[in-house]
């Protein structure tokens, strides 16, 4: 980072920050991907109770 | 207040999700009539071997007329009574549950059966199993230094097996 220029510098904090995206997606996507799947693939076929 | 768009998102991700699941089990629900187990029934624990249903004569199996099946056990430390049923696969299976002392929980794994016994109400669930096999059920709920060896077992047969078991009187009582 202490080897960038300033303009360098400038560029990459006001890009979008992809790596954080990226995190957020795959985290959230595998959240909801497991939930889904813990429900219908396995709470709903061994039959609901009421 | 400054929030960061960042933060924003990140909240905006995490407030989707719970709605997505929220959304998914509100149309369980209403649609298809899926919801947690709710009785609110209560009984005198201290009075359960006098009462007109958990007297222990009245323990176990009853076949309704409907064709469901109704099973009454009683919790207590440290078992579950009858310690040993036969039920049959693919009906409809109430399961009536009261403790005689402390609160107990009941879970059979491999199924979604587990509900909470509290003394004083009766628990009551009702559910069918899709699978013959053996089925242990477990306490759940820390109820004492017995509590690790506090189970029985259900045996689920096919329905033409527990009705030839039924006329043979051995699908009532362990």
């Amino acid at each position: 980072m202490n080897n960038l220029s300033e303009e360098e510098r400038q560029k990459i904090l006001q890009s979008s920050p992809v790596g954080t995206w990226a995190l957020m997606l795959i985290v959230g996507g595998g959240m909801v991907v497991a939930w889904l799947l813990m429900y219908y693939g396995i709470f709903l076929p061994r039959g609901h109770i009421g | 207040m400054h929030i960061d768009k960042l933060e924003k998102n990140w909240a905006g991700i995490s407030l989707g999700i719970a709605g997505l699941f929220v959304t998914v089990i509100l149309g369980s629900a209403f649609f298809h009539g899926i919801h947690a187990p709710s009785n609110v029934e209560t009984i005198d624990s201290a009075k359960l071997h006098l009462s007109a249903e958990f007297a222990e004569d009245k323990l176990g199996v009853q076949h309704n007329a409907n064709g469901s099946v109704t099973v009454r056990m009683v919790a207590g430390r440290y078992g579950f009574y009858p310690k040993e049923l036969t039920l049959p696969a693919e009906t409809e299976i109430t399961f009536r549950w009261v403790s005689l002392d402390v609160i107990h929980g009941v879970h059979m794994p491999m199924t979604n059966m587990s509900t909470m016994i509290v003394p004083g109400y009766v628990a009551q669930v009702s559910t069918a199993f899709h699978h013959a096999g053996e089925y242990p059920v477990l306490c759940n709920e820390y109820c004492g230094m017995g509590h690790a060896h506090m189970w029985s077992n259900i045996k689920v047969v096919s329905k033409a097996q527990w009705e030839a078991l039924n006329k043979q009187g051995g699908a009532n009582h362990g």
